[in-house]
Parts: C-alpha cells; structure tokens; sequence
C-alpha cells in the first residue's frame, strides 16, 4: 500500500517534469495553424491565435492547465492532439499503437530470458573452458553490435534470402499463428532484433551469479545425493542465481523501449516508438506527454513485478515482511515440556 | 569388529592414493600417496589439521572434484571395485553418501528440506511421491527432528543449525548407503548439540552396520567414535592405529602435538596449551624431507633431507625416524633442547615441550 501510494507520486513528479519541459519548448501553435501563428499583425490572424488559444487551453497559467490535464489523464483522457484539427485524440491514438509495442516488447523479453538461461548454466558449468570463452566473445559481438545494424542482417538473410518471416507489418492480421499472416511472425525479427543485445547481457549477469552458486555447498550436496548434472544445474543453482537477472530484465524494460523506437522505424511497424517520434518532430506535446506517462508507468510496473518475483524464488524474502512479529510473538511460546531429566548440580 | 571378520574384503581400500590439482604454480599435491583400507561397519577418523588433506581425499574419492583440474593417481577401490578413473557419478546416493561441514551452507536454501530428503529416495529408490515423504518422516523420527511432518515443508532458514544439520544426515541416511562419509559434521555447531550429532551418527552407524569415515581436526571427537585413526599432515599419512592404541602409545611428534594442543578436563587451572608453531607445509613445492619437520620438537638432520618411510608395528604404523618415548626420539628431543632450537631452526624453550 506505502509502496502505490510511493508510485503515485513519482509518477506525479516526472508528469510535472515532462510537462514543464515540453511546455518550454517550442511554439505548439505554430503546429496547430501552420504559418498564420506567426502572423501577428494581421487581425485575422490574431483572432485565429486568439480562438486556438482558448479552445487548447493556452492562454491559462502553466499549473492550472497542469492541474486540467492530470485531472483528465487520471479518468482515462489524455486531451486532443496539438495539430490543425486535433484528431484522432491522444487516447484513441495510444490504445491503437500501445498493444504493438507491448508485444514487441514482451516477444523481445521472452526472447532474451529464454535464449541467455541455457546460454549462461551452458556456459557456467564449464566455467573457463573452450566452450565458455567462445560464448562470451559471442555475447559482447551481440552487445556491441547496434540494434539497427542487427537489424539490416537479421531482414536480408531471414525476410530477403530466406523468406521465413514476412517483410512487412500489417496492422489488420491477427496475432496468433505460424504464417506470413499472422503478427506473431511479422514481429519475430523486430523482437529478435531487440531481444538478442539483451539476451548478451544477461547471459552475462547470470553467468557469474551461477559461477558463484555453483562453488556453494549445496551444490556439491546436491551432486553426492546423485542428482542428474541437469537437474543440479536447473533445479539446484538456477533458481537461487536468479536475482541480478530479474532486477536487470525490469530496468531493461526502459532500454527495450529506446531500442523499440528505432526497431519500429526500421521494420515499420506503427507503435508508440514511431508515434513519439512523430510527435517529438512536430512538437505534438500530448502525445509526447502520454507517452512518456506509459513508458513510466511500465517501468515503475515491472519494477514492482520484479519485487514480487524475489519472493516467489526465494522464500527467506517472502517471510521477512512477518519477520518482525515471528520473533516477536514466538519467544513467549518456545517454551516446551522437555522428556528428560536433569541431575541436579553438586 | 562386530560386523567383520579377518577374511572379508574391506569395504574401502586406497593404495598410495595421490591427487593433484593443477596450479599457475604447478601441481598442488594435497594427497600424496595415502595407503588405507576400511572394513565393513568400521569407522575411520580421519584426524588433521586445516589443509592436511583430508577433506580432499574424501571428495576425491567420492569423484566430487572438477575433473578438468584434478589428476588423481594411485588405486581406490570399493567393494573391490577399482575408483580411480572412472566415472563415480553411479555411487553418488546410492552407495556413498556424505555429510558436510556447515549445515548453514549446504541445503538449498530456497528448496523445502522435505524435498531435499526426498530427491534422492525417489531418484534412485523409485518411490511415489506419498511412499518417499511417509519415509522421511520416518527417518526425521530416527534423527530425532520434533513434528516430521510439519518440518517436510519448511525450508532451511526456519530451522537451527542443529535440525539443519540432522537434516543433512537424514539425506544421508535416506539412501541407505555402505559408507557414510561425514566431513567435520558437527564444526560448525555449539557443543551441546555437537554431541547430540555425534551420538546420533554413532548409533545409527551401528544399527545399520554401515561403514563410516568421520573426518575431524578434533582428536577428542574422533576418540571414542572411531574404530581406528588415521592422522594425516600435509596430504602424508603421519600416523595410523586402532583408537585406543593411538592414544595410549602415540607414536608421531605431529599426533602428540595435535593432542597436546587441545583442553583436557584433568588439565590443572590455567595450563597453558601448546599450540604448534608454524602452518602447514606448501603443497606445491613441499619440503624434501619429513613434511612435519620445519614445526617438529623432534626434528635431525636427517628428517629434512630424507622422508621418512612408514613403519609397521603390528596394526599401528607411523612415519617417523624420532617417535615419541622411543630411545631415538628421547635422544632427538634432548639433543634439540640442549642445543636450543631443532635442526630446521625452530627455537625451543627449556621444558615446554609435548
């Protein structure tokens, strides 16, 4: 409960931030009329300014028309469009490119996580073998290399040469399927683009964290008892190693969303990476803002997903929030009948 | 001696057993030719300080090592069954278990015990779910843990270190094994429930006539428990004896170090120990001589440039040119005190020596 009320405000802190700053910048009107706003001394201009004025709220202080925005932005309204007719309005825009690019951006997740976990117990129960060394060269040739160029490689051999996924994004086609048709793969390459840097760094995180594990004691109890090397590997290390890794997939989300930005321009696919973009360019403001607002609380949500996933892996965290009252309550009741008898002392 | 007669195999025999871990220095040496057998429902203390080598000959044995860095020469066998060079993973939980030294750091700390007891029973006993948990149960009854079931679905940070650590030995147990190797069990516990351990081993030992090594520094815990000794130093064999001839008729200087260096109940108030000065020797370039000898009372000449061969004295051997109350080692003993320091250089007061 402390810890919504904590997001709130921090949300409410970079709203005010963003919108102070996009409000400093640049003349929105000249976007909404075209050249008339710079025409001053024509009175038919002015009038014009003078409408446009009113009807976008520009001619009120900066806090109250603040204050105006957050109390639509909270009932779901985030205003109209700073261009000449201010359609579609900013909601409607979000809810058509907002879904794409949480795909992109879960694909891309799914696809890091689940590429760097066997990469990495691969690569860390041969610890500095042949094997080992030959995938952290692969892992910082991945890091290394920028998404756009990733990009160009990834389109010509599997889009151009190879014809496995479609070339081009259609908005229409439905998103669960196998075929050129299908969304799921029209978005494998823009999600492979953006998933494979991150799965480099974190095959790289969780390596080490399972190096680490893999020399504790349980481990090597675990391999007397005769467990299979895989299931040491899966069951025993994996789960405790897991940490760095969740706490770097929820700050990735804001690297995914940048990466994002370009991978949507290059494979044209219509989402919030293009349309902030856009916006940026035409200094449509709204947008920008309501943009910012989601990529924020994404952030702040999987941030606070990845809370909840420590105690789901390791249960000494789940119980520190009794932990309090357990050694509080527990000393008076500790006290148990003992079978036994004690000589007393000569 | 009750479960074992002359003519039966050893359960374990290891003959000039060696491992060496590669180094950027070179090969570490941390067992260097170690010759012992076990026979069956016998138990073996393993005695020595940090570093000797025992911890090491156990896991080697047990194939326990990486196998990228260990070279492991020499014969081990068990049940006749030749060890070295092969691949052991088929002993693990099944014939061999062990019990290590912190009960802290070696359960999964993020796996209910229950589980971690049951791993091994359904993996190599085959059972179902309900028949693997209804006999942990039974084995936390045997170890003494209070409420078996409930303790099923705890996990490891709700226990003390001596649940945990009879946890430990009921995976151990679980599997019912020929040899139950338990490394320090109880170095990590206070001493109230480090009894408790030792019984419980003991007599559980004895009821299921298995073999045991325990593997202590502490000759007051070994005595008593073991059935015979081996003391070790700097991965050698120093001395080896059936437990009560050891402590009536030691025969190394290390063993009488080791054992003077402890408290003792008929100890006058305010006997100071004797510690033994030095640290163990460098395993990757270990002196010529004796291992002992730069640390030994005892120490000639001769034990610096020529090791000592083991001598044979019915069951009880030992590798030592100057043994204890021997005419020779009285002889060296003197000899060191009159002239003030031994001949590695060791200073010596008057008097105040094992």
């Amino acid at each position: 409960m402390k810890r919504l009320l904590g997001l709130g405000l921090l949300l409410t802190v970079i709203s005010m931030i963003t919108f102070a700053a996009m409000n400093l910048l640049g003349d929105p009107l000249f976007n909404i009329l075209g050249p008339v706003a710079e025409d001053v001394d024509n009175p038919d201009s002015v009038k014009l300014i003078e409408e446009a004025k009113e009807q976008y709220y520009l001619d009120k202080s900066l806090p109250e028309r603040y204050v105006r925005w957050a109390g639509d932005f909270v009932t779901g309204d985030f205003g109209v469009r700073f261009s000449a007719t201010g359609q579609p309005p900013v909601t409607d825009l979000i809810k058509e490119r907002f879904p794409r690019t949480l795909q992109l951006m879960l694909m891309a997740q799914l696809i890091a996580v689940g590429l760097a976990i066997p990469w990495a117990v691969n690569a860390a129960s041969r610890a500095n073998s042949k094997t080992d060394k030959a995938s952290t060269v692969t892992a910082f040739a991945f890091v290394s290399l920028p998404n756009f160029a990733l990009a160009i490689i990834l389109f010509y051999v599997f889009s151009i040469r190879l014809d496995w996924t479609p070339d081009v994004y259609t908005a229409t086609d439905p998103f669960w399927g196998f075929t050129h048709d299908h969304k799921l793969m029209q978005m494998l390459l823009p999600a492979l683009t953006l998933g494979m840097g991150s799965a480099a760094g974190y095959q790289r995180l969780l390596r080490t964290d399972l190096i680490t594990t893999l020399q504790q004691d349980f481990i090597l109890m675990a391999r007397s008892k005769g467990v299979s090397r895989r299931k040491v590997l899966y069951k025993h290390a994996l789960r405790p190693s897991l940490f760095s890794l969740i706490t770097l997939a929820a700050i990735n989300i804001g690297y995914l969303i940048g990466g994002a930005l370009v991978v949507e321009t290059f494979f044209r696919i219509p989402g919030l990476g293009t349309a902030v973009v856009e916006a940026v360019l035409r200094e449509d403001f709204p947008v920008v803002l309501a943009i910012v607002m989601i990529v924020a609380t994404a952030f702040l949500v999987f941030n606070y997903l990845a809370d909840l996933l420590y105690g789901v892996i390791d249960p000494r965290v789940r119980e520190k929030e009794n932990y309090k009252e357990s050694i509080f309550c527990s000393w008076k009741r500790r006290v148990e009948p003992v079978d036994a008898t004690v000589e007393a002392p000569t | 001696m009750t479960y074992t007669t002359e003519t039966e195999e050893p359960l374990l025999t290891l003959d000039d057993y060696r491992i060496g871990f590669k180094t950027e220095r070179g090969l570490a040496k941390a067992v260097d030719g170690v010759s012992l057998t076990l026979k069956r429902g016998q138990t073996l203390g393993i005695v020595g300080e940090s570093g000797s080598g025992k911890t090491v000959l156990n896991r080697g044995v047990m194939g326990l090592l990486a196998a990228r860095n260990t070279i492991e020469s020499g014969s081990a066998k068990f049940n006749g069954q030749e060890l070295v060079g092969e691949n052991r993973q088929s002993f693990w939980g099944t014939k061999i278990a062990m019990i290590f030294q912190d009960p802290m750091t070696s359960l999964n700390p993020v796996m209910k015990v229950g589980n971690q007891v049951m791993e091994p029973l359904r993996q190599h006993k085959g059972l179902s779910k309900s028949e693997a948990k209804q006999r942990v149960a039974e084995i936390f009854t045997l170890v003494g843990i209070p409420e078996p079931t409930k303790r099923l679905d705890q996990y490891p940070h709700e226990l003390s270190g001596g649940m945990r650590q009879r946890v430990m030995i009921s995976i151990a147990l679980a599997i019912e094994p020929d040899l139950l190797i338990a490394d320090e069990p109880t170095t990590s516990l206070d001493v109230t429930v480090q009894k408790y351990i030792l019984d419980l081993l003991t007599r559980i030992q004895k009821e299921q006539g298995m073999s045991m090594v325990l593997i202590t520094h502490d000759l007051g815990v070994a005595r008593g428990r073991a059935d015979e000794i081996l003391v070790m130093y700097g991965g050698h064999v120093m001395e080896h004896a059936p437990t009560e001839e050891l402590f009536e008729n030691m025969m190394h200087p290390y063993t009488a170090a080791l054992f003077s260096s402890i408290p003792h109940l008929h100890h006058k108030k305010h006997t100071r120990l004797s510690p033994i000065p030095g640290c163990p020797p460098d395993i990757v370039d270990p002196p010529i001589g004796c291992r002992f000898a730069s640390r030994c009372a005892y120490a000639q000449e001769r034990c610096l440039t020529e090791t000592p061969p083991m001598t044979y004295d019915g069951d009880h051997r030992f590798a030592c040119y100057f043994p204890v109350k021997t005419p020779q080692g009285q002889e060296a003993l003197e000899k060191n005190q009159k002239r003030g320091h031994t001949a590695s250089g060791l200073q010596i007061r008057k008097g105040k020596v094992a």
